[in-house]
């Protein structure tokens, strides 16, 4: 391999047949002068511009696109040597770092020698040992291209925003899986808004038999095992289900925290008292109505209990799991848009209650496919407000768009996988800690399972990995008419 | 290989099977390798005007015209193998002693709707001014004496080395086209003028009289053609007629020890600007040279009244500039010729004036 060119952070490098260089491998250039060593990675590979090609195509094709048949008595061999520069290419490689006396430093400001330079593949173990990538808290999450295993820190996923995206079937929901298991072996409490039921099943085996996880998984169904009392409720916590789950307007607002305070006063916080008092309130019918209307709203969605007992599930397993480490799984599986709005606002109401208390420390919150029950305003509180309570969470979605534009601006980390969409190639390239180019070049020829891991997972050195396969019972599986015949 | 060349597919236009005189070839291998072995470890400069194609001027013409009324050509629909041959050599560096030259032939025949080639070489020589007798004595020795030819050709000077192997190669291509073929059409790049150094005059006229004794007939298309006929090129000063057409020439005299061996026409085979020269046999009777280019009209495509065999023979043979690389590599990996590249003195001293060495 030649240096060719370096145009701002960008070197293009020529390669050989013999060389092989893929999209996403990172190379060496180093100038042993000078004492120094650039780390670039391959974004992309082009054709060298070789004079006389075309010419050399074209005549391979005179007879109306047909193949010409002939002899070639080439004594010297040179035909070998024709290919061999015919197809040669081109790297065009980002800088990522430079090298001096084993320190990484982020910036390039120099120029290595063009004709002195050596330019070697770089093994993906030393750029992780060099940019020290590794740490305490290792979570494999799978092998790269040359076979080695990439090892990310979990505590680069702890305080930190992360996004999970890719189309569909490429392994996403497998990549979260990972990340949250590894996070609960090291005692983290995770929850997870679990929209296909894919994550209920997390504590078995493939073969259904109990795994080491299956103590610390928590499944809370809506309406079922996952109940709240309206005598656990803050007003505000209601107020935000009925205002923006629920749409209640400003004035009826007023008047529900009449009867609230009404009732709390009367020790009667029950769905049959508050039923009542509706009904017995003296306000305007047109507000009575609206009242009653989200009343049955609460009342159908079978989650407010009158009844304590199951009410309590929710604190139980996050203490639970502040002490051992454990995942909830709330599953929404079965559960309307409206009610699983009034869950998630309840649960996200329920943890800045306690982690404003310091009754938890930090929960690392899992949200599939957001936008459909996450609130417009939640995005921003989530990213920036309940960050600082201890919410540290991870957006998984195949529809990038869906994602406001300064949520990637905000990521810490990304796992990318295929994308061949331009549009949503081009949402994800908005995230601050990459260059549109390598999430555009790489990204689109990402086979599948394979996930470009971008951010301070990977100390910014942007790194492909296939996913490691992981020994649990699979949920997320689509349902097929024609899977038997298959 | 050289046997795979009398390809055989329609009894009727089979080629005859006789042997093949492959010490030529042989011979340039043989030549090539041990110019090569003799100049390992050493330097080259690169070469900045490279592409070279043989072209023959046309000197020596006297007076002569070209008759008014034009011959027209009526397409003559037997069918018929239309073969041509073309060389071209090139220089791809200097050495400290010489230079290196390359050199590769091509022939393409044209038989039932398809093209079909052999192509011989690159072979690469390291000439120099202590080699080149040496290899052009060698190969006049191994391929002119074989045809008792009295030898009186001079050694070039080193800058005409390269068409001198050439041409040898051409004369060998087109010896081995008439001795094979039969009542075909064969096209030469060029005309059949003889008596200069690359082309004496018995080796041409051997091969005509070779192609004749098969029934062949040879057709020399000349790209670019010195000829004026009252200052006007003869490709140029053309009557307004349908094509296809010939104008025939005459009174053209040579001087010694220069010999025409063929007849001059300007031939427009098709719409468009262009015309070429084309020498035809002159021992070939009349009937039949005409014949012959309303054959060709109906088996060969013509494409700017220029035919397509004649032109994918140049299109094989001529160097692309990533073939020269290629040897340029092929010499450095081979012969580990360390390429350098010496500055341009021109450009050197006067800058963005200077155009160049080539350029001057």
């Amino acid at each position: 391999m030649k240096l060719y060119k370096k145009e701002g952070n960008i070197v293009q490098i020529l390669s050989f047949p013999n060389e092989t260089a893929e999209k996403g491998d990172y190379l060496l250039i180093e100038d042993a002068e000078a004492g120094k060593a650039l780390i670039a990675q391959v974004i992309d590979m082009q054709f060298a511009s070789v004079p006389g090609v075309l010419e050399e195509l074209l005549r391979s094709l005179p007879d109306g696109g047909e193949l010409i048949q002939g002899e070639d008595f080439d004594p010297l061999e040179i035909a070998p040597h024709i290919i061999y520069i015919q197809d040669a290419s081109l790297l065009i490689c980002k800088i990522r770092a430079t090298v001096e006396n084993d320190t990484l430093s982020p910036s390039s400001p120099w120029l290595p020698s063009r004709s002195r330079s050596t330019i070697k593949k770089l093994p993906i173990p030393t750029l992780l040992k060099l940019a020290k990538v590794d740490g305490k808290l290792p979570i494999m999450i799978g092998s790269t291209k040359d076979a080695s295993l990439l090892t990310v820190d979990a505590s680069s996923l702890d305080g930190k925003l992360n996004i999970i995206t890719g189309k569909k079937e490429t392994g996403k929901s497998h990549l979260s899986k990972l990340l949250m298991l590894n996070l609960v072996g090291y005692k983290a409490t995770v929850v997870v808004f679990d929209l296909n039921g894919e994550y209920v099943s997390l504590g078995m085996t493939s073969d259904e038999k109990r795994n080491a996880y299956h103590d610390k998984i928590h499944v809370l169904t809506p309406a079922q095992n996952f109940k709240v009392a309206l005598k656990q409720l803050n007003l505000h916590v209601l107020l935000g289900i009925l205002i923006h789950a629920l749409h209640l307007p400003g004035t009826s607002a007023r008047e529900f925290r009449r009867i609230w305070q009404s009732l709390k006063e009367r020790d009667m916080l029950n769905m049959r008292e508050l039923g009542e008092a509706i009904r017995n309130w003296h306000c305007n019918q047109h507000v009575r109505d609206a009242l009653f209307s989200r009343y049955h709203a609460l009342s159908n969605s079978g989650f407010f209990s009158d009844e304590a007992a199951g009410a309590t599930q929710l604190e139980e397993c996050l203490f639970r799991a502040k002490e051992q480490g454990g995942a909830i799984i709330i599953n929404l599986k079965n559960t309307s848009a409206i009610d699983r709005q009034i869950v998630v606002e309840y649960v996200l109401g329920k943890f800045v209650e306690l982690l404003t208390n310091w009754k938890l420390k930090a929960v690392f919150l899992f949200a599939e496919e957001a936008h459909l029950y996450l609130r417009e305003t939640y995005w921003d509180d989530i990213v920036t407000r309940m960050r600082h309570f201890g919410i540290f969470t991870t957006f998984v979605t195949n529809q990038p768009d869906t994602i406001r534009e300064n949520i990637y601006r905000q990521a810490d980390n990304i796992f990318l996988f295929n994308f061949t969409n331009e549009h949503d190639l081009e949402v994800v390239s908005r995230a601050a800690r990459v260059d549109a180019e390598t999430v555009k070049s790489i990204a689109r020829d990402l086979p599948p399972h394979y996930c470009l891991a971008l951010g301070k997972v990977v100390r910014d050195f942007p790194m492909v990995a296939k996913v490691k396969a992981l020994d649990v019972k699979t949920m997320g599986e689509t349902r097929l008419f024609f899977k038997e015949t298959n | 290989m050289i046997e795979q060349y009398t390809i055989a597919t329609t009894p009727k236009y089979n080629f005859p099977q006789p042997t093949i005189d492959t010490t030529l070839p042989k011979r340039l291998t043989q030549l090539s390798l041990n110019s090569l072995q003799q100049v390992q470890n050493n330097t080259i400069q690169l070469n900045q005007q490279q592409i070279q194609q043989i072209q023959n001027p046309d000197a020596y013409t006297q007076n002569f015209q070209l008759k008014p009324q034009p011959i027209q050509l009526k397409p003559n629909h037997e069918k018929t193998i239309v073969a041509a041959v073309d060389t071209s050599s090139i220089k791809i560096g200097e050495t400290a002693t010489g230079i290196l030259v390359a050199i590769r032939g091509a022939t393409v025949w044209k038989q039932n709707r398809k093209y079909r080639y052999l192509r011989l070489g690159p072979f690469i020589f390291h000439m120099t001014e202590e080699n080149k007798n040496q290899v052009c004595a060698a190969l006049r020795n191994t391929y002119l004496n074989t045809l008792n030819e009295p030898n009186h050709q001079s050694a070039p000077n080193l800058q005409q080395v390269p068409l001198r192997l050439a041409s040898t190669l051409e004369r060998w291509f087109q010896t081995m086209l008439t001795k094979t073929m039969a009542n075909s059409t064969i096209l030469f790049d060029g005309s059949l003028t003889s008596g200069t150094p690359d082309t004496p005059t018995a080796l041409l006229k051997e091969i005509l009289e070779n192609a004749r004794k098969r029934g062949n007939v040879v057709l020399a298309f000349s790209k670019m053609t010195t000829l004026r006929v009252n200052g006007h090129l003869i490709t140029e000063a053309l009557p307004s007629h349908e094509p296809p057409y010939l104008l025939e020439t005459y009174g053209i005299k040579t001087k010694p020890p220069t010999l025409l061996l063929g007849d001059v026409y300007v031939a427009k085979l098709t719409c468009g600007n262009c015309a070429f020269r084309l020498d035809i046999d002159k021992h070939v009777p009349n009937e039949q040279k005409i014949r012959t280019v309303e054959t060709l009209l109906t088996n060969d495509l013509l494409t700017q009244s220029y035919p397509e065999t004649l032109r994918l023979a140049h299109i094989l043979c001529t160097f692309t500039a990533n073939e020269v690389i290629a040897m340029q590599h092929f010499l450095a990996k081979r012969h580990r010729l360390r390429i350098v590249n010496r500055p341009d003195m021109h450009r050197l001293l006067f800058g963005p004036f200077g155009k160049g060495e080539n350029n001057a």
